[in-house]
């Protein structure tokens, strides 16, 4: 049983690793074509993404929506959350339920609805149409990490800090925000995360003026598969390869690292 | 190691600014592109016709009006009509093909245009070129040469995978030919007669495609095997030097119009670019580019005997083609495609 | 003289609707409208009337197209399950540094943009991608189509849900205590017998959650479908799409996002009522 849930880990690990890398050597082809392995080997794509203005402005679109669909999540969940996980009140399951239903509705039924009612505000093709929907499908995921580190949240920390003169304002500001820090660091990121991925709703909402990059890589993929696409691939592959390597390449440092030991009087 | 961390944590200042500078930039961007005068937009097919339509049609075109022109493809028939249903416009003037444009003028979703050439209205669209719907293949799956759309439906004598345009008005009379219907028979349209012969190839067909780009790549990559496809994307991937090759022989001629989307604020301007689009000098321009034939007659003076070969409206080639029938078509376009729509997903 | 953040927050009883009010005015605005838009337009476009409801439920092609979402989201969850736990198992009983390796790269599959992977399997198994080249190579003469058939965006969408379940179980296997299967096998459990009445049901829940999440996911899945699959098996999601983006068919198009939002809900309250919604993400 043992040797055989092994082997099958191994099939499955190969399973989930090859489309991920697939695209690294893709993107170097030379081909016109979905072609593997690559005829031949150059720079040309990655010079036609980053001369193409048909590839940054889609790419410069998605950084700002997802920048101020972070921003504008977090104004509004960090007093909800708090709101939800300090207090007891009347409808408070409700509300907490709330909080997660954009992330139960299937995001082509928010597509036909932001269609059609963004289409009435005079809000598609826009900016600030995007950021406003795609701000509704990112307040379920800042919320869940948020609420979590609120509730392993030590109290007694501020009520310290309240005992020895701190007003209400200072405790927040100088005790909670920070222990707080990277909880709002990493739901702020998923936040991010969640804008600069959407397709859907963007698909039907962000038009000629707003087009996002998950929008264009649609089209493209639909079109053409123009080989373009591998190296954006590539370099959204390196992007999270970072964001996820460096965190444990880091604690991987330190530890191997010899104590640091201070030589007496260096001080 | 301190390398390292500076490679994992760069100056931060640093980092900030570059990050602020691409916001700014970012944030400018679609409002420097607005903010100067009233951009006309176009909607085109993309790739090589969009680049011919750009040398011949739009640069001589903002020469010499000064209206700036931006593009945004493909042409999509919904868009049009979505557009003028939220007002919010992606593109100001389109171009449709003949069943098409029955249906938008149906639908009062375009603006009515004035006939800028003798012959050159109908249903409010302005005749700009010919283009056909041509039998390709890959020369290194079958050593025998398909010769009738009926070859293409003989799965047995061609296997292989096909692909059609999901197109119902393209794709009606086809079928009919395949099923053995004779050219001067086929209008109006025996649609049902249609959908049963279309009923034996449906599941060959691997690829329904809906974007000119798309076709070029199956047929390119050899993702399916034979194709009808538009000529001029079939000379794309012959460029390309893949192993294909069309015949002439039965291909489906269409005109395609330019029009103009109802209510759009760029109203004057849009009828300009569609008067000088079809006006003789820049539509033999554009047709030589992208070998369509020219439906201006005055364009015919530009255009020579060897610039016609690989157009649909040579003579050669035309005789062995035949031409889709609008005024006579048998059954709504809108209708077709709805019923059409329904086949393919069943 | 300030009251204590403690006594405001605790006694006070206009706070915490004061700090909820923005987010619950957005909510409103931006959630709530357009959801009741969809309901609305699906009774009343083109006209009032329950026409669309009618076509959508009694219609040839959509009752297929409903069943065909189903199975394929039953199948894709079933495909995720058998990929997911052993891998997870692996993960669970590997030294540490395997351990996170594996972690590290599942963790990366989940994180990676969908359309990305949605991508790399069109190029794994295009006409002149390596899938087909190694079955040639094999001595197959004729490989079979590949690309946009059920078998492609079926494999895609595993590949992509995958994690979900993967991360699910192995939080569930990672609890199990070790001491638990030993005194199972003092008392003569061993192999197969072992993982069915020990194991497995120890893994349940995850297995559950996992499940859930995966098939609720599938039942709305537009793009990889649309990307990788054929027209003639489409799922719900895209064939909404195709009547908005075509036909501008909204009440159509409404009445079928209805119900595949009710029957996400129904799927979601079942699972609230048992376990907590909040649960299902975390």
């Amino acid at each position: 049983m043992n040797t055989f849930m092994r082997w099958a880990g191994f099939v499955v690990v190969l399973f989930i690793a090859a489309p991920l890398v697939i695209v690294v050597p893709m993107s170097f082809s030379n081909a016109s074509s979905l072609q593997f392995p690559p005829p031949g080997y150059w720079l040309g794509y990655y010079r036609a993404y980053f001369t193409s203005v048909d590839w940054l402005i889609p790419t410069w679109n998605s950084i700002l929506i997802a920048t101020a669909t972070t921003i504008l999540t977090m104004a509004l969940v960090v007093p909800a959350t708090f709101a939800l996980v300090r207090h007891k009140f009347r409808g408070k399951g409700f509300a907490d339920l709330m909080m997660l239903m954009p992330m139960a509705v299937p995001h082509i039924v928010m597509a036909v609805g932001y269609y059609s009612y963004f289409g009435d505000l005079g809000l598609v093709h826009s900016h600030l149409g995007v950021i406003l929907a795609h701000t509704c499908l990112s307040v379920p995921i800042a919320f869940l990490v948020l609420s979590a580190n609120l509730k392993g949240f030590d109290r007694n920390l501020e009520r310290a800090a309240q005992s020895l003169g701190a007003s209400p304002a200072k405790t927040f500001l100088h005790v909670t925000l920070p222990i707080l820090r990277p909880g709002l660091v990493i739901s702020s990121l998923f936040a991010f995360i969640q804008s600069f991925d959407e397709t859907v709703v963007a698909i039907f909402i962000s038009g000629r003026d707003a087009e996002t990059l998950p929008r264009k890589m649609f089209d493209s993929i639909r079109q053409e598969a123009d080989p373009v696409i591998a190296v954006i691939s590539t370099l959204l592959f390196f992007v999270v390869l970072i964001g996820i390597a460096a965190p444990y390449f880091a604690s991987a440092l330190r530890s191997r690292a010899p104590k640091p030991s201070r030589p007496a009087g260096a001080h | 190691m301190t390398g390292m961390k500076t490679f994992l944590m760069p100056d931060r200042r640093r980092f900030l600014k570059t990050a602020g500078a691409a916001i700014t930039a970012s944030l400018a961007a679609p409002y420097v592109v607005r903010a100067q005068e009233r951009i006309l937009y176009v909607n085109t097919w993309g790739g090589p016709w969009e680049a011919a339509a750009k040398t011949h049609l739009i640069d001589p075109f903002t020469a010499e009006t000064g209206i700036q022109v931006k593009t945004v493809s493909p042409v999509s028939f919904a868009k049009l009509a979505q557009q003028v249903k939220t007002g919010t416009y992606e593109f100001d003037v389109t171009t449709l093909g003949g069943g098409e444009l029955v249906r938008a003028n149906q639908a009062g979703i375009i603006e009515d245009l004035k006939e800028p050439y003798k012959g050159g209205l109908f249903e409010n669209g302005v005749a700009s070129h010919a283009f056909a719907t041509v039998m390709a293949w890959r020369t290194d799956k079958y050593k025998e040469t398909p010769k009738t759309w009926a070859d293409f439906w003989n799965v047995e004598k061609f296997p292989g995978g096909r692909s059609l345009q999901r197109y119902a008005s393209r794709v009606i009379p086809i079928a009919l030919l395949a099923d053995g219907v004779a050219v001067k028979d086929l209008y109006p349209l025996d649609v049902d007669r249609a959908f049963k012969s279309l009923d034996k190839i449906k599941k060959h067909i691997r690829v329904w495609w809906t974007a000119g780009a798309q076709s070029t790549q199956i047929l390119r990559d050899g993702e399916v095997d034979m194709i009808g496809i538009w000529h001029g994307r079939y000379f794309e991937a012959e460029k390309a030097g893949a192993p294909v090759a069309m015949t002439w022989n039965q291909g489906e001629i269409e005109r395609a119009y330019w029009v103009v989307a109802k209510k759009t604020p760029n109203l004057e301007n849009a009828r300009k670019f569609v008067e000088f689009a079809t006006s003789a000098k820049p539509l033999a321009g554009f047709s030589k580019a992208a070998d369509y034939g020219a439906l201006n007659p005055a364009s015919n003076q530009f255009v020579t005997a060897e610039d016609a070969k690989r157009m649909p409206t040579s003579p050669d080639n035309y005789k062995l083609t035949f031409e889709q029938n609008m005024a006579n078509f048998g059954i709504d376009p809108a209708e077709l495609a709805e019923r059409f729509e329904e086949w393919v997903a069943s | 003289m300030g009251m204590s953040l403690s006594k405001l927050t605790e006694k006070t009883n206009i706070w915490p609707w004061l700090l909820l009010a923005p987010l619950g005015i957005y909510m409103l605005i931006f959630f709530v409208v357009p959801l009741a838009e969809v309901a609305i337009m699906s009774f009343t476009e083109p006209k009032v009337s329950l026409a669309n409801y009618q076509k959508v439920l009694t219609g040839a092609l959509y009752q297929r197209v409903f069943l065909n979402t189903f199975m394929t989201a039953a199948f894709v969850t079933l495909c995720c399950l058998l990929v997911g736990y052993p891998l997870a198992y692996l993960m669970a009983h590997s030294k540490p540094r395997t351990a996170m390796l594996i972690l590290l790269l599942v963790t990366m599959s989940f994180w990676t943009s969908f359309l990305v992977r949605t991508y790399s399997w069109m190029v794994l198994l295009g006409n002149n991608g390596p899938l087909i080249a190694f079955l040639q190579m094999m001595g197959v003469d004729k490989p079979p189509q590949l690309l946009f058939t059920r078998f492609s965006s079926t494999l895609a969408m595993v590949h992509i849900l995958a994690p979900y379940m993967i991360m699910n179980i192995y939080t569930v296997m990672k609890k199990i205590d070790p001491a638990l299967i030993r005194s199972a096998e003092s008392l003569g459990a061993r192999g197969w017998s072992l993982f069915r009445h020990v194991y497995l049901p120890l893994t349940a829940p995850g297995i559950a959650n996992g499940s859930v999440l995966v098939f609720v996911i599938c039942l709305g899945f537009y793009v990889t479908p649309v990307l990788l699959g054929s027209p003639r098996e489409q799922m719900i999601a895209g064939l909404i799409g195709h009547q908005i983006e075509e036909f501008l068919a909204f009440g159509l198009g409404s009445a079928m996002a209805i119900i595949l939002l009710v029957v996400t809900l129904i799927i979601l309250t079942i699972y609230h009522r048992r376990f907590g919604l909040d649960k299902l993400w975390g």
